[in-house]
């Protein structure tokens, strides 16, 4: 019986002491994690649009972050979206899933405020009442180049092997795909991990919507001189001539990992989901834009 | 039962004697699956000696107050503390070798040689010992990595650390996770025919 006390006392004490060790690790390093993230993601986002630090973004161009939220409305579930207005505000826009125009509501919140997630909540549940539960979905940047759309930028997240993987998807303004990069994945190494190598995630570079949305992965070996333009800035390759290979292979299938046709699978459908809904809303969210007359900066 | 020898044998012990890959054949799993490149294997080797020599040394230091009927429990608690907070600290300070080495740090709560470590030798000795012992085991577990990787990634990529040094690939069946277990058996081989070669030589 005394052994029991003992086992517990012990192993409660030594529980408690490792937690005391990580909540402090994760207390001191938390902050700077999270700079670092939000360093690289716009790292990442400068670089899908094709600016690095040789080749700086000009002036002109601005990013505008539209975050989409899922409303219980009674029994069924509308979509509402934050929009930045021209004049700085901040408008919440419902539509129903059919894509009819429901409310419009002010939201009392500023820029900085808005990209925390807290406090965006708070803002939109006190701006549309409270009753109606509230769920964030995802969120888009639209890049604008003085005034006039360029690019959008998607944040996503689908499932991979094992867990979900987070990627950035940049596509232009006809939905043809400008990048792809995988922000966070666990994927076995040296097989599922592959997803990361350009020579997997440049094969969505140039791809048309019609071509995304019957997208498959085949199971074959990558072509030689594509697997040259994929890693063009390993081998070198001028602007010109990656651009011609993009062209020519535009409308093939992703061609699979070597013993990791799941994963790439995974990454293929994912991708594909999110170009063709986003297509999708945003023609609806266009719509509604255009006929209630909300100025939006994009 | 303190240990007779001095630093440096448990240094050379771990390489050499009680490799963790060759001679004790523990933590197969990496071994097999990850050391495809020479890279993988150094930087799966880092992360090992840290957790090794950070765990070994906690347990040894808090050796009298671990009750002796929960000790596994206790230890795998240690290895996965450690392994976090290494996972935040290299998180935060070092983002450029994480994005490198984050996905095998996390793999390495369930190494075996870690745990056997702890049993076999910290839950004994003294600080100083269990140090020098994990110093010798995270060594060894990362020469092991390094030579299958150096002979993986030679013989099936034709690469060495990313270069390019044969210009084609001899044997792409070596890349691929079964090789792995073709690769440690013949290097295990290798070794222990060096070794008798060495015990012959000695004799004589």
């Amino acid at each position: 019986m005394k052994n029991i006390f003992t086992i517990i006392f012990r192993l409660t004490v030594a529980c408690l002491l490792a937690g005391l060790v990580m909540g402090t690790a994760f207390v001191l390093t938390n902050k700077a994690k999270k700079n670092n993230l939000h360093v690289n993601e716009q790292k990442v986002m400068l670089s899908l649009l094709g600016y690095s630090a040789k080749n700086p973004a000009p002036e002109a161009v601005a990013m505008h972050e539209v975050y989409r939220y899922l409303v219980g409305e009674g029994e069924s579930l509308t979509m509402g979206y934050l929009l930045p207005l021209q004049d700085g505000t901040f408008d919440f826009v419902t539509i129903d899933l059919e894509g009819g125009f429901l409310a419009r509501n002010p939201v009392d919140i500023s820029a900085e405020k808005a990209v925390d997630a807290g406090e965006r909540n708070q803002a939109i549940v006190a701006a549309i009442g409270a009753d109606k539960p509230v769920r964030y979905a995802d969120q888009t940047i639209v890049v604008t180049n003085g005034g006039k759309r360029m690019a959008y930028l998607l944040p996503g997240r689908f499932p991979g092997f094992k867990t979900f993987i987070t990627a950035m998807l940049a596509v232009d303004q006809n939905f043809s795909i400008l990048g792809l990069e995988i922000m966070e994945h666990e994927e076995d190494p040296g097989l599922g991990g592959e997803i990361v190598q350009n020579y997997f995630k440049n094969q969505f570079k140039g791809k048309p919507l019609e071509t995304v949305k019957k997208l498959d992965v085949v199971k074959m070996p990558l072509p030689e001189e594509y697997l040259k333009g994929l890693e063009a800035e390993k081998n070198g390759l001028s602007a010109e001539e990656v651009t011609r290979i993009q062209e020519q292979y535009k409308e093939s299938d992703i061609y699979a990992l070597t013993g990791a046709t799941i994963s790439s699978r995974s990454v293929t459908n994912g991708v594909k989901g999110m170009v063709k809904k986003f297509a999708y809303r945003l023609a609806i969210l266009d719509r509604v834009l255009d006929e209630q007359h909300i100025a939006v900066p994009f | 039962m303190a240990t007779d020898k001095t630093n440096l044998q448990l240094v050379v012990n771990g390489i050499l004697n009680e490799n963790p890959i060759f001679r004790l054949v523990l933590s197969m799993c990496p071994a097999v699956g990850i050391s495809t490149t020479v890279m993988n294997g150094f930087m799966l080797g880092i992360a090992v000696l840290f957790v090794q020599v950070c765990s070994s040394c906690t347990i040894a230091l808090f050796k009298n107050v671990i009750h002796p009927r929960i000790r596994i429990p206790t230890y795998t608690l240690t290895i996965a503390t450690w392994v976090t907070v290494i996972d935040m600290v290299l998180a935060a300070y070092l983002p450029e070798a994480y994005a490198k080495m984050g996905i095998f740090i996390k793999l390495i709560v369930a190494f075996a040689i870690i745990t056997m470590r702890l049993e076999m030798f910290a839950c004994k000795e003294s600080v100083n010992a269990s140090f020098w012992d994990g110093i010798g085991m995270g060594l060894g577990f990362m020469f092991g990595m390094m030579a299958l990787g150096f002979v993986r990634e030679l013989l099936g990529m034709g690469t060495l650390l990313g270069y390019d040094v044969l210009g084609f690939k001899p044997l792409l069946f070596f890349v691929l996770p079964f090789a792995g277990f073709f690769c440690v058996g013949l290097m295990m081989a290798f070794f222990n025919y060096i070794e008798i070669v060495y015990k012959r030589a000695k004799r004589a």
